[in-house]
């Protein structure tokens, strides 16, 4: 019989809620939780517990047949998987702020050279070019909203579901690059030669959604 | 076994005649070099494109044709792992479009059963199909729509069309997979699609001849990388790897550019490179050295060693000659020649 491996955030927003779903759509894990890879109660179904951030990876390998993680994070990577269902939670905005007396209204108005702060360099990068203005993107791991006020960067991009965390850290949002949310993905082989289990539990997955 | 005849191509060639077949997003992806009188050249990224003009300079528009050659390109967008990567693949040039079609993937996964890789599968789509379809939609952003098809992101479609019956026919499209009705039960959404429905009956019918119908699945969502394909194209899979193996299409259009109007041609390649990736996973066997017999030799005792190994040889037995270490395993030549093993004496 064939097996197929899931792969889920271990940390993070999007944990809670796609280990729920995946609890009531009967794929619940038989191992505790420093365990990342566990059998499920459903048989030859395995769940592997990785970063929302690697996710895609492994699944655009084809380590992990599915997984579940963010639109914004897929398209980051840039690896071609296919989005099975888009999930209902995770919902959150990727956006450019900027300090909250700064005079700027909108992205295009930044000027050249500008620095930008970020978890999402490939995006940000993108974003700007599309628009035509030339920015520095500074890579950062986390804790992007302080950037602004240190002087380390001009503007920031980043996720923000309600706007709270920008706000306390004295930003404000003028514009959104793009809406995200959790997203079923799939390895682009495993959908052909698993087809039938991939579409079972993509059904159940939805139905439980 | 096929009748094809193997080709050489030249590992670099003029700049702008591969930009002309194979069109500039591939262009950019392929290495360049200057010629002594300043021309620019390029180093072979593919070879379907060689092969096609090789054929209409020759003002030809038959023939079977195969090529195993090294392909360079640029290391992006984390498709590709090496800059280098070795190509295996056969182009048909002439014929019915159908029956070639029908062909080339039967030969693709002929030739993936002879390597050992007897599980591959096959996915097809039709890049012509695609246009039809966003023409009836009046969808002039085509790249989005391919990008959303190629996710198969239901969600990304509102930002192509609000058409209701485009949106339905697309997510039909992105959901189904299957055999041949996929294109019954799409022509029940859009009309006018007779050309495709038949089209797709003819080549199951054919493959089923060839002894493959049951390995071929119609996903409409394949589209392939390249731009030069104009009609049916497909994609090939083998379970343990994670990406196609291969795959391939038809490019009439691009023989057309080379100056051969009325030729039809179609083609395959997989990269060897993950075939042999696909076979170790499958836990094939590439040690060459394992299950030959080590004949060892004593100081002095070389040449008596070889001559056995030769006369050993000849019979249809591997063996490997070096000198005797302590090996516990294998068959030791010193005045005389004895099974090391079970001591037993051989005789020369």
């Amino acid at each position: 019989m064939k097996s197929l491996i899931i792969a889920v955030p271990n940390k993070g927003r999007l944990m809670q809620p796609a280990r729920d779903l995946l609890d009531h759509a009967g794929l619940k894990r038989l191992k505790d939780d420093r365990v990342y890879l566990s059998n499920t109660t459903s048989a030859g179904v395995q769940i592997l517990m990785v970063r929302a951030t690697d996710i895609p990876v492994y699944v655009y390998h084809g380590i992990a047949d599915l997984g579940i993680t963010g639109r914004d994070i897929v398209a980051e990577t840039g690896l071609e998987v296919y989005e099975l269902a888009d999930l209902p939670f995770g919902n959150c905005n990727l956006v450019v702020a900027v300090k909250r007396e700064s005079a700027y209204k909108l992205p295009t108005e930044l000027a050249s050279g500008s620095k930008i702060a970020t978890e999402f360099p490939n995006l940000t990068r993108q974003y700007f070019t599309d628009n035509g203005v030339q920015v520095e993107v500074i890579t950062l791991r986390g804790a992007v909203e302080i950037a602004p006020i240190l002087g380390l960067a001009d503007a920031i991009t980043d996720l923000s579901v309600t706007g709270k965390t920008l706000e306390k850290n004295g930003l404000r949002p003028i514009g959104r690059i793009m809406e995200s949310t959790a997203r079923l993905i799939c390895n682009k082989v495993s959908y052909k030669t698993k087809y039938d289990m991939i579409k079972k539990i993509e059904e159940g997955l939805k139905g439980c959604s | 076994m096929w009748g094809y005849r193997e080709v050489r191509t030249s590992t670099v060639d003029y700049f702008d005649i591969i930009r002309g077949g194979a069109g500039e997003g591939f262009a950019d992806s392929i290495f360049k070099v200057q010629d002594g009188d300043g021309k620019l050249l390029s180093m072979r990224g593919e070879v379907t494109t060689q092969v096609a003009r090789m054929l209409a300079s020759k003002a030809k528009n038959e023939g079977r044709i195969f090529y195993i050659a090294n392909c360079i390109r640029f290391l992006e967008a984390k498709t590709l792992s090496q800059r280098e990567f070795w190509q295996a693949g056969a182009e048909l040039v002439g014929g019915r479009e159908v029956e070639a079609d029908a062909e080339v993937i039967a030969l693709t996964l002929g030739a993936l059963e002879t390597l050992g890789l007897k599980e591959a599968s096959v996915d097809v789509g039709n890049v012509e199909l695609f246009k039809v379809l966003s023409e009836r939609f009046s969808i002039g952003a085509t790249e989005p729509l391919r990008k959303a098809l190629a996710s198969k992101s239901v969600g990304d479609l509102s930002n192509v069309t609000t058409d209701q019956k485009a949106l339905d026919a697309l997510s039909f499209i992105m959901k189904k997979r299957g055999g041949p009705e996929v294109l019954r039960e799409l022509s029940e959404i859009v009309e006018g699609l007779e050309k495709y429905t038949s089209y797709f009956d003819e080549l199951y019918r054919l493959l089923e001849a060839h002894g493959c119908a049951g390995r071929i699945s119609v996903d409409l969502t394949t589209l392939r990388e390249m731009k030069y394909y104009n009609g049916t194209v497909f994609d090939v899979f083998v379970s343990g790897i994670g990406v196609p193996v291969g795959g391939g299409g038809r490019y009439d259009t691009m023989m057309k550019e080379f100056g051969l109007d009325n030729a039809r041609a179609t083609g395959f390649a997989v990269s060897i490179d993950l075939c042999v990736r696909a076979l170790d996973a499958a836990g094939f066997d590439f040690d060459g050295a394992r299950g030959a017999t080590r004949i060892l030799y004593k100081d002095g005792f070389s040449e008596k060693a070889i001559f056995f190994a030769s006369e050993l040889r000849r019979k249809g037995v591997t063996c490997m000659v070096d000198a005797y270490g302590g090996e516990m395993d294998g068959i030791l030549v010193s005045g005389e020649i004895t099974d090391i093993r079970t001591g037993r004496k051989i005789s020369a």
